[in-house]
């Protein structure tokens, strides 16, 4: 019996110390595979290529009947069939993105990020195939009368921001002694605005002149002008130079052809989409 | 006192009556204040179509995106409900099992997964663990290499095939949280059967696993089931951890539709609704199984 456990325990350590190194190895393994194969290989045999996103309107947004929708949707559906493939979407949360990208869930994120030094640091981004802007939204009531940035950087206003995003970065920068408040998701943000609990919220534009449509009497927008513009970028794996050479090049090539500037005015621009959402 | 066993007439006196008028008027004030205080412009007429829609292509009824939400965590609360008891009944009878080995292994289990918070267990199993599972066991190509005609039953027990392995990586991170309390639960249940018995049976020369087989298992299951069935109910409450890893559960759904439509309170809402539809169904047919195996 003695010689059935300690042969079963020194197994069960085997297996568990294997695992692990299993587990540690792993990490250089897949840069190493990646090194001496492009994802652009592993797409085309696949035939399908998946897209990270997550739901942010209008890059990305599911209309009445499930289907995905949005400029980013567009694109990365241009994307695909330019490369001969299907497009399959896999929508993640804006929170753990990045990792999801890292450990291969999808090949490409697609999903309007903005091109950081920090973010750089751990994926590779294409060119920048659009500028978003920020904005400042303000509570009529609560903080009435503003129209700087200045007037907005003062500890007693609370500014509601969504987590981890270009907004969120925008507004520690731009607002340094505001008071700033982190929520998961846009609506959060907007639903503290709107109850009084914060005096303005950051986010990229067109969502707060949309807002500002929707409830004038009681939110403005103090700013004219977006208070910065903004590289939006593909993020790849890092360690593949033949996809990013490839997809720099594609939008160089949709870029002349004006249909990128086409697809972002529709979306931007126009209100005609917005009865397939609602 | 002659004990009777009907129940007692229903009637209402005037202080159910008041106390009911009171309650009310609480909530109806509550719930004025919410619907006016709020600031928010309510928009119940989106909701609807988001529960059930007219296909105009196909000139049919079909489910919208919440109950598309629904039916993924019911087959994910069915899936980690098996797999946790399962798992749960085997770690358990290690906890009382004669053998140091057997018992150190699944207190190591149980303790370590009982004093994890859920959430950053998902997170750390999904990137880490999930991966290197799906990757040993070829998941990605086995998907693609599917037979067209099997799609549609891998469909109807787990889901849209193309986001199968993130599917299985979050039944078995459910399956391990919930194995740990199950296990527990066995546990006290095996514990819960007087010594006598194990004596007795020992004394009629049965072996360790005849006794646990047919003296003390049956008697110990009928103790169990109430909390088992109890913990099957907040598995499918716990499910919701899992929309942080993308699976397009309920909760999910709703997080995505809130994004579109910036309808917060609405939207959730009508997810606590389905919810509390969904657990009080099984809430009535524990209910049910409990009375059923009452002794007469």
């Amino acid at each position: 019996m003695t010689l059935w456990r300690t042969v079963v325990s020194s197994l069960v350590t085997l297996v568990v110390i294997l695992g692990v190194s299993h587990v540690t190895l792993a990490g250089s393994d897949t840069r190493n595979a990646l090194a001496r194969e492009s994802s652009l290989e592993t797409i085309l045999k696949r035939g399908t290529i998946k897209i990270g996103f997550d739901t942010f309107k209008p890059w990305a947004m599911k209309d009445k009947t499930g289907e995905y929708i949005g400029f980013e949707i567009d694109v990365a559906k241009r994307l695909a069939s330019d490369m001969g493939v299907k497009a399959e979407f896999v929508p993640t949360k804006w929170s753990g993105i990045i990792p999801a990208l890292l450990s291969g869930k999808f090949d490409i994120l697609i999903g309007g990020m903005g091109i950081t030094p920090q973010r750089n640091l751990k994926v590779n981004f294409s060119m920048p195939y659009e500028f978003t802007g920020m904005a400042i939204l303000a509570n009529k009531a609560k903080a009435p009368g503003l129209s700087s940035l200045e007037d907005f950087n003062k500890p007693e206003i609370v500014v509601a921001v969504r987590l981890g995003t270009t907004a969120a970065e925008a507004a520690k920068n731009f607002l340094p002694k505001a008071t700033k408040r982190f929520f998961e998701e846009e609506s959060q943000t907007i639903q503290e605005l709107l109850n009084g609990r914060a005096h303005a919220l950051v986010a990229s534009n067109p969502l707060p002149a949309n807002l500002a449509a929707e409830y004038a009497d009681q939110i403005y927008l103090p700013l004219q002008e977006d208070f910065t513009s903004e590289p939006i970028g593909f993020a790849l794996r890092k360690g593949d130079p033949d996809f990013l050479n490839w997809v720099n090049n594609w939008i160089l090539f949709t870029n002349a052809k004006g249909w990128l500037k086409n697809r972002y005015d529709y979306w931007f621009k126009t209100k005609e989409w917005e009865n397939r959402i609602q | 006192m002659r004990h009777s066993t009907r129940p007692r007439a229903f009637r209402i006196t005037p202080v159910d009556a008041a106390i009911l008028l009171a309650v009310a008027g609480a909530f109806g004030y509550v719930g004025y204040k919410a619907a006016t205080g709020l600031n928010y412009h309510w928009k119940w007429e989106i909701i609807p179509q988001y529960i059930l829609r007219f296909d105009e292509t196909a000139k049919a009824w079909v489910p919208g995106l919440l109950v598309h939400g629904l039916l993924t965590t019911i087959r994910l609360s069915l899936w980690s409900g098996v797999l946790a008891t399962i798992l749960g009944t085997i770690m358990g009878l290690f906890r009382v099992s004669p053998r140091l080995f057997r018992r150190q292994i699944a207190g190591t289990y149980v303790e370590l997964i009982r004093n994890t918070p859920p959430l950053v267990l998902v997170f750390v199993f999904y990137f880490y663990i999930g991966d290197q599972i799906m990757a040993l066991l070829h998941m990605d190509e086995l998907i693609r290499s599917l037979p067209l005609s099997s799609l549609g039953p891998v469909e109807f027990l787990f889901g849209p095939p193309h986001q199968l392995p993130q599917f299985l990586s979050a039944v078995i991170t459910l399956s391990l949280f919930e194995g740990a309390y199950i296990a527990e639960i066995v546990r006290a249940g095996i514990d819960s059967i007087e010594p006598g018995q194990w004596e007795a049976a020992r004394s009629l020369g049965m072996s360790r696993f005849k006794q646990m087989r047919y003296i003390i298992m049956p008697q110990a299951m009928q103790r169990m089931l109430p909390a088992l069935a109890g913990q099957f109910i907040s598995t499918i409450k716990d499910s919701a951890i899992v929309s942080v890893i993308s699976i397009e559960e309920l909760t999910f759904q709703g997080q995505q539709l809130m994004a579109t439509t910036y309808r917060s309170f609405e939207v959730w809402i009508t997810v606590l609704a389905m919810y509390f539809a969904l657990t009080f169904c099984c809430s009535l047919a524990v209910r049910k199984l409990e009375l059923g195996l009452q002794r007469k």
